[in-house]
């Protein structure tokens, strides 16, 4: 086939070209140069990596991060895909359920925050809730021991029903064949689930736990709103983080460090993610 | 006695159903309360926790009699702009990539991959500088072009057109069509999953964003709904917490609506992006 017409071929691709070098590369590219200048240097160094390294904030936001990716991640994927297999099969208003687990996924982050902010207030409804039930009343996002848990409650709240609608998608293209095949073989309900749902849904599980992480590395309004990180930096989140120091402190290089730092760490994520998905065995299935 | 596995099965889904529910049903409530109404009924908690007995409209008015009516438009606005030129821009890039032949193709690809695995929020602070160089701050031009070069929508286009057999594009040739004819005429009208799916993202990648319209629109005239039921200030009285559930119902009743009615457009990209490209 012959080579497009250069001016059509510009017309069509330029400006989302253009668009996606200038607004996600270049800044990529932009933060990259300046993290290797150190301020007030003219010589390309690691100084800023090495100061953000040894600066104790930005450690414990690093251990706060991978404490809070550790749960965060399991807890949703594993409700979500409880709730997909629950919501997969048929039953009475299946598709009323599914929406009203859906529709919080439509709530933007900072609105999510701000709600939960009021429902978990000391004297909120959270606690008269405890109260009622005789328990003691809980201090949520004041206290240094709570406050993480509770932005993970504020995030999966929304972020729950968004990656069981995916489950829910990987669920429904398994063939049935394979089901009547390990019921005539007389296997249980468990090792239906582990020899044929879960090898099945392996691709779709690797794209919602890669997806997951990686938007849960980024996670930034319910910290700035309700927290700004603390109490007693329980809840710096890697963003926040980034943010305070880029934009609060004015410190552009070190957040131009920590940002590349971050952009890696998804960039390696999601790498792995390609991996997995290209596993071999996945192509005998 | 023993319960049929269906029942349980019923009552644990609804559990789940109306526990997600319960707080859009408080902020619903919340809405339609009265301020002095938002923590009257907590201790002890009875059916008028959940129930605006005093319901009234009041709250929408006074809402809409404030900044907040701007913040609304302005996320209505710069999310509809975003979403239409998006969505053309990006059908025609993923046209491009799938239909046209021309040298460097993988490059442009390439770039186009890298650029939705860098997620945009982890370099929204050094494009700030850059944008706030080039005079951009506190405009909507500011505010709409990183939503509008989607990587993933470009992707999404680009695995749709190549499913299209290569015959109607052949036979769009023969009838005398331009290449712009083939797109506008032959393509986009087949592509109504890829459009919807595409739009999705688009819609909520721009109504949901909150650091980007923070860094860059923080002026009243241009700031955007989820960024300012953030910074709702105190009157006299203390915090206007009626007003703040007003203003959540209608940023959540927005997309609330649109992922209800597309629900099984939601999940489309995956199966795309696990494809073999």
């Amino acid at each position: 086939m012959r080579l497009a017409n250069p001016m059509t071929l510009l017309v069509f691709l330029g400006p989302t070209l253009l668009l996606l070098i200038v607004l996600r590369l270049w800044p990529a590219m932009a933060a990259l140069v300046d993290s290797l200048y150190a301020p007030r240097a003219d010589q390309i160094s690691l100084d800023n990596y090495v100061f953000i390294f040894s600066d104790p904030v930005f450690q414990d936001s690093l251990v706060v991060s991978a404490i809070y990716s550790l749960i965060v991640n399991p807890l949703q994927i594993a409700i979500a895909l409880m709730l997909a297999l629950l919501l997969n099969a048929k039953g009475p208003l299946i598709g009323l359920w599914r929406t009203l687990i859906l529709l919080p996924a439509a709530v933007p982050l900072s609105v999510s925050a701000v709600i939960w902010g009021i429902g978990l207030r000391p004297d909120g409804p959270i606690n008269a809730l405890l109260m009622t039930l005789g328990l003691e009343p809980q201090r949520f996002l004041t206290s240094p021991d709570q406050a993480l848990g509770s932005i993970i409650l504020i995030v999966s709240w929304v972020g729950i029903g968004y990656w069981m609608t995916f489950l829910l998608a990987g669920l429904q293209e398994i063939p049935k064949s394979l089901y009547e095949a390990i019921r005539i073989d007389g296997a249980n309900r468990w090792q239906t689930f582990r020899y044929v749902t879960l090898p099945q849904l392996r691709r779709t599980l690797t794209f919602v736990l890669v997806a997951n992480t990686v938007a849960n590395f980024l996670v930034f309004a319910p910290v700035q709103i309700l927290t700004q990180g603390g109490p007693r930096g329980s809840t710096n989140l890697v963003m926040n983080e980034i943010f305070t120091l880029g934009f609060v402190q004015g410190d552009r290089s070190s957040a131009a460090a920590a940002t590349v730092v971050l952009v890696t760490v998804v960039l390696v994520v999601v790498l792995i993610q390609f991996r997995l998905m290209q596993a071999p065995e996945d192509n005998a299935a | 006695m023993k319960m049929p596995r269906g029942l349980i099965r019923l009552i644990v889904a609804a559990t789940a159903g109306l526990l997600f529910f319960l707080p859009i049903w408080w902020i619903t409530v919340g809405a339609l309360r009265p301020r002095e109404d938002i923590f009257r009924y907590l201790s002890p908690l009875s059916w008028e926790t959940l129930w605006p007995t005093n319901a009234t409209l009041n709250n929408i008015i006074q809402l809409f009699q404030g900044d907040f009516t701007r913040a609304l438009f302005n996320s209505v606005f710069v999310t509809v702009v975003a979403v239409v030129i998006g969505l053309i821009l990006c059908a025609m890039a993923g046209f491009a990539l799938a239909v046209m032949r021309f040298r460097g193709r993988e490059a442009v690809f390439f770039v186009v991959v890298v650029s939705f695995l860098i997620p945009f929020d982890a370099i929204a602070l050094p494009l700030f500088g850059l944008m706030l160089d080039a005079g951009l701050q506190n405009t909507y031009i500011g505010l709409i072009l990183p939503g509008i070069g989607n990587g993933l929508a470009v992707f999404l286009y680009r695995q749709f057109f190549l499913g299209i057999p290569k015959e109607l594009r052949e036979a769009g040739v023969i009838d005398g069509m331009t290449t712009f004819g083939i797109f506008w005429r032959i393509y986009l009208p087949l592509s109504l999953p890829a459009h919807i799916t595409a739009g999705l993202i688009l819609f909520l990648f721009q109504w949901q964003a909150y650091l980007w319209p923070l860094l860059i629109a923080p002026d009243t005239d241009y700031k955007v709904a989820a960024v300012a039921i953030a910074q709702f200030t105190d009157n006299i009285e203390g915090t206007q917490y009626n007003l703040i559930f007003t203003a959540a119902f209608f940023i959540a009743l927005i997309p609330m609506i649109l992922i209800t009615y597309f629900q099984k457009y939601f999940t489309a990209s995956v199966s795309s992006l696990g494809g073999k490209g």
